[in-house]
């Protein structure tokens, strides 16, 4: 008997317990498509995530203080350091100092709590920010202190209803009168709508926030993806000079790529372990048919008598119900396959999110399926392969 | 062909100690038509069961053509019951959810034959018990006669030395019995050995030997001159009908 009559064999018995064949099934069905679903629209969400970070420049990276409340209180950032790195780092492109704020933004009549960021005019080109109306503010606007703000399209609806209407109007931060003089796009925001932002001179928002000289952050970016770590290293070492500071963590860098790097990784564990909890219900579809072995076994005992009366080997026995619970829990991967990759397409497409149908998820939810077949299968073909062949044929 | 020394059965199941077989010894020379008789209880099954290599003996010795199977293990035993012997059993035990005609193939599953040999094989089976045109019908589509008849093909497939039937007239009314008999006769003057295992007195008649078992020992053994010949029997009785159905014919 050759592997192929076997199969056929194997799907005879199961065509003829058809609703119940098709029940156990389901079990391995609803568990291989979960994990196709789960890890398929998990990878989808990866992929935006990371195309939109993509979109803010790969190039990208950020210069900060320290790691502790300690470390920021004893080192410092100056405008001053950042005109000496931008001087002396020649593979830097653009390079914005930041500082951070966060006040009760006025305009008239409304009121809203928004994050005050003062940065240089290169900051909207660093960060890739989309204007949607108006203007940036410009190196002169910086230079001279200008009183004029960009704030975000979030911000902008808050306060004047949209975009358009923002542009020229006046709003009062720390109580004092500065021009919109653009709106900047807010993110598509993957993790919820984007915070109302302004942006302002650094000199202004120093003059606002009524602060000393102290930059939080340097973002940055590189004229080569290439060159981005070598950058944020030559920038460091310019501020141990300057600031004369011999603790080599007192600055440290982030770049785009590490971020990504992290974010792809977490998603990917936590795309893992959902598929993993899914994959728990292939667990449960395989109990499913041992169950339905072990019945089946029960009913076709007179059968495995007659089959050793005229010769079958226990090994014979045991690979006829082998490769009956594997049949089943393949059909079920097969099954399940399809429609996972169907369905995945389907709520992809429904999230806007990309297709990302992965050939390695499909080939190990198929293994994944043969071994369950294999492994809760072993128990019943094996009982059945001990039985006593005389007891067998005597069985009623 | 076949030679029992000393066998000796005991069931131990721990509790209780059954003593199944005590000391037989017999021979059954190649053609030979033996048949088994003796109430349930004798032995008689047990001694199927090891002359069957389903079962071993628990002493003494068992040559099978000069095999001593005792010394065999599972997989050998395996390939005796598949080549050199055919069952027949009471209860047909045929697979319910194949044709006569799978179901006769059933054996030569396990002896490697290729699939289109095996059909060709099968159909000349069935055709030497007469139910070539019901090769394609189910168990349940067939009567119990014809079932016997099935599991007789499916017993002859592998060319088997010896055919083993227990109780084979055990389920069937008299005429479909006689009619089992009529064709264990004709194999057996095809040269084929039959052990037959009864306790009805009439169906050991077709016998050429008969011996007779209690409380698990052999006691008597008898040479039956001139067996019955069932499809005599068969004949004599459609005599008596064809003579019979023209009355009621008209």
């Amino acid at each position: 008997m050759n592997l192929w009559e076997m199969i056929r064999m194997a799907m005879e018995n199961i065509w003829a317990n058809r609703l119940r064949s098709a029940l156990t099934v389901l079990g391995i069905i609803i568990g291989v498509m979960s994990v196709i679903l789960v890890v398929t629209i998990g990878q989808g969400g990866q992929a935006r995530i990371l195309n939109e970070m993509e979109g803010i420049g790969t190039n990208l990276f950020a210069v900060y203080i320290g790691t502790t409340e300690d470390d920021y209180e004893k080192y410092r950032i100056t405008l001053e350091d950042c005109r000496a790195i931008k001087e002396s780092v020649e593979s830097i492109e653009a390079l914005s100092p930041l500082v951070y704020g966060y006040t009760v933004v006025e305009g008239s009549p409304r009121k809203q709590s928004a994050y005050v960021y003062g940065v240089d005019s290169d900051y909207n080109q660093i960060q890739n920010i989309k204007m949607a109306a108006g203007r940036f503010f410009s190196s002169i606007d910086n230079s001279v202190a200008r009183r004029v703000v960009v704030i975000n399209q979030r911000l902008a609806e808050e306060l004047f209803g949209s975009a358009r209407m923002a542009v020229g109007k006046k709003i009062k931060v720390k109580q004092v009168s500065v021009v919109v003089c653009g709106v900047a796009e807010s993110g598509s925001g993957m993790f919820g709508p984007e915070s109302p932002m302004v942006y302002m001179p650094i000199k202004l928002h120093f003059q606002l926030f009524d602060s000393e000289d102290r930059i939080n952050e340097i973002y940055g970016s590189a004229a080569h993806k290439d060159l981005v770590e070598e950058s944020a290293r030559k920038a460091i070492r310019v501020l141990e000079v300057r600031q004369q500071v011999k603790d080599s963590k007192a600055y440290q860098f982030v770049t785009m790529s590490q971020q990504m790097d992290a974010v792809d990784q977490v998603l990917a564990i936590i795309t893992m372990i959902i598929g993993a909890i899914a994959g728990i219900s292939l667990l449960v579809g395989g109990i499913g048919i041992m169950n339905i072995m072990l019945v089946s076994i029960t009913e076709r005992t007179r059968e495995i008598g007659v089959r050793m009366a005229v010769g079958a080997k226990r090994e014979d026995i045991m690979r006829q119900f082998l490769l009956e619970s594997v049949v089943l829990s393949v059909t079920g991967g097969l099954i399940g396959v399809f429609l996972g990759v169907g369905v995945s397409v389907i709520v992809c497409m429904a999230m806007d999110i990309p297709v990302v149908i992965s050939f390695g998820t499909i080939i190990l939810a198929l293994l994944f399926s043969i071994t369950v077949g294999v492994f809760f299968g072993i128990y019943p073909a094996n009982r059945a392969a001990k039985q006593d062949p005389i007891e067998a044929l005597r069985y009623e | 062909m076949i030679r029992v020394e000393h066998l000796t059965k005991v069931y131990d199941t721990g509790i209780v100690r059954v003593q199944a077989l005590t000391d037989v010894n017999l021979e059954v020379q190649k053609g030979e038509f033996l048949a088994v008789m003796g109430p349930s209880g004798s032995g008689k099954s047990t001694l199927m069961n090891i002359l069957g290599c389903l079962d071993r003996a628990t002493s003494g010795s068992y040559y099978l053509e000069g095999i001593p199977i005792n010394t065999l293990d599972e997989n050998e035993l395996a390939h005796i019951r598949n080549r050199k012997i055919g069952f027949v059993f009471q209860t047909f035990n045929l697979l319910p959810r194949m044709d006569a005609l799978r179901n006769v193939e059933v054996p030569m599953l396990y002896s490697g034959i290729a699939p289109r040999e095996r059909r060709k094989r099968a159909w000349e089976a069935l055709d030497k018990v007469g139910l070539a045109d019901h090769a394609l019908h189910r168990p349940n589509e067939l009567s119990g006669g014809q079932r016997q008849r099935v599991a007789i093909a499916r017993a002859l497939v592998n060319n088997p030395d010896i055919i083993l039937a227990d109780e084979p007239t055990g389920n069937l009314d008299t005429r479909s019995g006689l009619e089992i008999i009529a064709i264990i006769q004709d194999l057996n003057h095809q040269g084929v050995t039959v052990i037959l295992v009864t306790h009805e007195h009439e169906i050991s008649r077709h016998a050429r030997q008969v011996v007779h078992f209690r409380d698990g020992r052999l006691v008597r053994s008898e040479v039956i001159a001139e067996p019955v010949q069932a499809r005599k029997t068969l004949e004599n009785s459609q005599q008596g009908r064809a003579a019979l159905e023209p009355l009621g014919n008209d």
